[in-house]
């Protein structure tokens, strides 16, 4: 099958990419959950969702090597968050930044290594609309969070914690914990994968 | 009797769901919606799912209630908004698990195929679905296997040695999933997926008038919300 390389992607590329879906679901929650418990820390989540996903989908960018596998990927991860009832702004991120990093990680032909990080990066700052939303509007997103009117107080209170620092640290976390794990993730490649005969 | 719905069906139900968490005014209509679910669940014949999903959601109620009441400051603001994110994801991770729990793969892809949604999406969704609980089961393979050489797999055991901690769960993690890749991708072709030709399937997949009716339930609840929301306001 592999020698005949077909254009599109065959069925064998869908499979992985499923597969591979599944993992980093695990991956994100697994590090989502880490932080969701704890209130003060929940704005922090793709931060964790971030850290450790990098060399899922390194490894599964490595094997399919063709356009749509990460838009596939994002796109399956938006009706995950969807139908589990996140935020629209966090599954719509994903679908977006899905498309985005196919786009920069078909510009090194799926093939570069820091090219490939850079775009799992740009992957990782989906998770992050949510509570980019949550900033642009506090006031909005409060009154849907529990419906019915906020009270005076608790505007205030969001707004005095709800400082643009938060907001710097989360994407700039996002950012380094994605290069992070994407740095772990390369190098593993090289000592492992490469070596196993895994990646083409 | 069992209640078997329709694959469409469950996936319209799922929208209706996330718009009526979306729309819910308040804590009791959250509370009935969670309550729809676990009866949807209890007429599939899940009832210690049903069980189990609503006494857990009626102590975050419980909790949700009292801290809107006593606590004040910082970590009030803190919990209601990590609580209205829980409210909100509560009952549609209920539905979504009650859904994936009772479709089998083959109805999920014929009734996608009547949807006409392309294969290049279901296929990967079917094949993630199926590959979740195998995760789980490998890892408890991994656990094993690294307790034998000596490397516990805990937060602990990753602040004393984190780059053997981190390749003892991601390499066999990464390589089971592409050999698993290889393997499903080579039974699948066997099994004729590439065929152009449109799919068929053993199990009748068609709409009944229990469809319609559980249809029915939850459209009705979210206008029910809608109604409320408008004449309350």
């Amino acid at each position: 099958m592999q020698t005949i390389q077909k254009k599109g992607l065959t069925v064998k590329d869908l499979v992985t990419i499923g597969i591979f879906s599944a993992l980093f679901l695990v991956f994100a929650l697994v590090g989502g959950i880490f932080f969701a418990p704890n209130p003060v820390l929940t704005f922090y989540m793709p931060v964790g969702s971030a850290l450790l996903c990098g060399p899922v989908y390194l490894l599964m960018l490595a094997k399919v090597q063709k356009r749509w596998a990460a838009t596939i990927l994002g796109a399956i991860m938006c009706i995950i968050w969807f139908v589990t009832g996140m935020h629209w702004a966090m599954a719509l991120g994903y679908l977006i930044m899905g498309i985005v990093a196919d786009l920069v990680a078909g510009a090194g032909r799926y093939r570069s290594k820091k090219i490939n990080s850079l775009s799992y990066i740009l992957l990782s700052l989906g998770g992050t609309a949510s509570y980019l939303v949550f900033f642009a509007d506090p006031d909005g997103w409060a009154k849907t969070m529990l419906g019915n009117g906020t009270e005076q107080s608790y505007i205030d209170t969001m707004r005095n914690t709800g400082t643009t620092w938060i907001l710097v640290i989360m994407l700039a976390g996002t950012i380094l914990a994605a290069a992070v794990s994407a740095f772990i993730g390369c190098k593993m490649m090289k000592k492992q994968f490469e070596k196993a005969g895994i990646t083409k | 009797m069992k209640l078997h719905l329709d694959p469409r069906t469950k996936l319209f139900l799922i929208l209706l769901c996330v718009l009526s968490a979306m729309f819910a005014p308040n804590l009791y209509f959250q509370f009935a919606l969670v309550t729809l679910i676990g009866l949807l669940a209890a007429f599939s014949g899940k009832w210690q799912y049903a069980l189990r999903g609503m006494i857990a959601y009626a102590l975050i109620c419980v909790f949700t209630v009292w801290c809107m009441g006593v606590l004040t400051g910082t970590w009030r603001t803190m919990l209601i908004a990590f609580l209205g994110l829980v409210h909100k994801v509560y009952a549609c991770g209920m539905l979504a698990g009650l859904v994936i729990s009772t479709t089998k793969v083959g109805e999920f892809l014929s009734a996608m195929a009547h949807l006409h949604i392309p294969k290049k999406l279901t296929i990967p969704i079917a094949v993630m679905l199926r590959y979740l609980p195998t995760i789980r089961e490998d890892w408890h393979y991994i656990k094993d296997a690294m307790r034998l050489r000596d490397a516990s797999p805990t937060p602990w055991g990753f602040l004393k040695a984190p780059a053997m901690t981190i390749n003892c769960i991601y390499v066999p993690l990464l390589t089971a999933a592409s050999k698993t890749a290889d393997e499903l991708s080579i039974a699948s072709v066997t099994r004729g997926i590439e065929n152009p030709k449109p799919r068929t399937c053993l199990v009748k997949i068609q709409m009944r008038s229990a469809d319609f009716l559980t249809m029915v339930f939850f459209a009705a609840f979210l206008a029910a919300e809608i109604v409320w929301k408008a004449v309350g306001i």
